[in-house]
């Protein structure tokens, strides 16, 4: 068997003598497209951030292609993972280019200048993500979705074989939506490893071959949709009477009993 | 894109040409363009106008330019490091060290005169550390909206610092203006050999910044995914700036608004907020406004000299108000 992309087991992290994580685990391997679930606070965004080496795990073993995350710091990390924030900065006055730019970066020792290489490692990311009618527009006259591609437009000219996303859809419309769903869709079939965060359980049935479900800071499921978003586990992490319906060709629907008293209270 | 960077370098090195010119050859006395070159160039005999080039015109051009770019050099950095397009040498609380440390040799011990720069420059770097320990210890070390609040709060203590001696030496008052109001002096080389190893620091760590300070732009979880560590680049970027600043305070008085200003009009001009550009051309462009600021100060009452700070700021608000009105 392949070493996995990412192998965590365990993972534990305190805020200020808090709790967030009790015990997470999540791994991600080439060509496939894992999707992190579960309720607001249940430890979603901590657990990405910590397997991606921005925060500081307190218990637990992560594994970056078979090496601890600790002997990976800093721009040998980033060549390995990318990583795109739930709100990253808009900044005034930087172009689209410039930003893809940015991403690029860690392939640019500190005295060195781009090469043909980095130009057409951003050239391609740009066209990747479908920005290319934009690149000379400022970040700060794009809408949500057009920002969101080129957020993933920065993440791939790290050319890391593993892309990590916190709630890139959260804000967006139906369209752009299903445009950055369908991006990161590709971008998995294409070879690489995808980590999506995402509160819309549809979407993460529509694209995710594994669906990670986190509750109370840890993962209870890591399994196909169909098994890993039962009915019962809606009921149980949620408190929701809801099912999950899926149809071919990644058609997907999630039924809520919105009015609905029977709902068991954990 | 590229051009129009290029045609603003081109501007900017142009004026700062004029204004280093024309702060060699105009005051109370003109000195023929010819003779301000043969001056420099070693070539004219012994003479008034080789003796005020050299020793009174150039130390005080030398000084505005690097006071000018010093503080132009202390803004863009700040902005950049806080992302806060407000942050001046003001916010880390250097302006208020400096000029309390300034007051305080002026007033309270006016027979040791000589330690002016000194003592601005030791107040100055005071403020900024006592800044930086509060904002880079405790939960959230390092975060950008504790580091301005501490530097609003140490400024102010400053500035009540240096407000009760100014009550307490009424008489005295008036040796202070001139520092308050920012200006600049013909003390010849005096005072930059006291500052200028904090200059060259200080341009030193603005010259190592200017792309790590790029990789903050989309913010401080990008960056630390990218292998930057931005509170560690925000440090060392206000330590950059404190130095500049309060050198800068240390030779010419209180000038932060062309640290606040100078950058916004690069950036504007430019239209780019990328620190390769950024912070070289914000040199440039400080420079040759105080150079500019400074002839017309010693030139407009001459013989009397007024204090620059208030035609620099006559020179510069207008220029940033109309990049300011078309900026997108």
């Amino acid at each position: 068997m392949r070493t996995a992309a990412l192998e965590a087991r365990g993972v534990e992290v305190a805020i200020g003598g808090k709790e967030i994580l009790r015990g997470a685990d999540l791994t991600l391997e080439a060509g496939q497209l894992v999707a992190v679930v579960g309720p607001n606070g249940a430890g979603k965004s901590t657990l990405v951030r910590t397997v991606a080496g921005i925060q500081r795990k307190s218990g637990g073993a992560i594994r970056w292609m078979g090496k601890d995350v600790r002997e990976l710091r800093g721009r040998r990390l980033a060549r390995i993972r990318a990583f795109v924030p739930q709100s990253a900065r808009v900044p005034e006055g930087v172009t689209v280019s410039e930003a893809v730019g940015i991403g690029r970066s860690v392939h640019i020792g500190p005295l060195q200048r781009p090469t043909r290489r980095d130009r057409d490692a951003i050239d391609a990311a740009i066209e990747r993500a479908g920005v290319t009618q934009f690149t000379e527009r400022k970040l700060t006259t794009l809408s949500g979705g057009e920002l969101q591609r080129v957020q993933i437009a920065v993440a791939l000219a790290q050319e890391a074989p593993v892309l990590m996303a916190d709630e890139p859809t959260s804000h967006l419309d139906l369209g752009a939506t299903v445009s950055v769903a369908r991006l990161l869709r590709g971008l998995a079939d294409e070879g690489l490893a995808v980590l999506l965060v995402a509160h819309d359980l549809a979407l993460a049935a529509a694209v995710a071959d594994t669906v990670v479900v986190m509750s109370e800071g840890r993962s209870v499921a890591a399994a196909p949709p169909g098994r890993a978003l039962t009915r019962e586990r809606l009921a149980e992490v949620w408190g929701v009477e809801a099912s999950l319906q899926a149809s071919r060709g990644g058609r997907t629907a999630l039924h809520v009993g919105w009015l609905d008293q029977r709902v068991r209270q954990p | 894109m590229l051009v129009r960077r290029s045609l603003v370098v081109a501007v900017a090195a142009a004026a700062t040409v004029a204004a280093a010119a024309a702060s060699l050859a105009l005051g109370a006395v003109d000195v023929p363009l010819a003779d301000v070159i043969d001056a420099l160039t070693g070539s004219a005999g012994e003479g008034p106008f080789k003796q005020i080039v050299l020793e009174l015109r150039l130390p005080r051009m030398v000084e505005a330019a690097a006071v000018g770019a010093a503080l132009g050099i202390a803004g863009a950095l700040l902005q950049g490091a806080l992302a806060n397009p407000l942050a001046s040498p003001d916010v880390i609380g250097v302006t208020g060290g400096a000029g309390f440390g300034a007051v305080l040799i002026l007033l309270v011990f006016p027979g040791s005169i000589a330690l002016l720069p000194a003592g601005a420059l030791a107040f100055g770097l005071l403020a900024a550390a006592f800044v930086f320990a509060i904002a880079w210890t405790g939960p959230n070390a390092g975060g950008v909206g504790r580091l301005i609040l501490a530097g609003i709060a140490v400024g102010a203590l400053f500035g009540a610092g240096t407000t009760a001696i100014l009550t307490a030496y009424p008489d005295r008052v008036q040796s202070a203006l001139f520092f308050i109001a920012g200006g600049l002096s013909s003390d010849g080389w005096r005072e930059l050999e006291v500052v200028w190893p904090y200059f060259a620091g200080g341009f030193l760590v603005a010259a190592c910044l200017m792309r790590p300070l790029d990789r903050l732009a989309l913010g401080d979880d990008v960056a630390a995914s990218l292998g930057a560590r931005p509170r560690l680049i925000r440090l060392v970027a206000g330590i950059g700036a404190a130095l500049l600043a309060a050198a800068a305070a240390a030779i010419a008085g209180l000038l932060g608004f062309l640290g606040l200003v100078v950058p916004h009009v690069v950036r504007l001009a430019g239209g780019t907020s990328s620190h390769t550009f950024v912070i070289p051309v914000s040199a440039l462009v400080g420079s040759a406004l105080l150079m500019a600021g400074d002839t017309l100060a010693r030139t407009v009452k001459a013989p009397i000299e007024l204090p620059v700070g208030p035609f620099m700021v006559a020179l510069g608000v207008p220029l940033f108000l109309l990049l300011l009105r078309r900026a997108v």
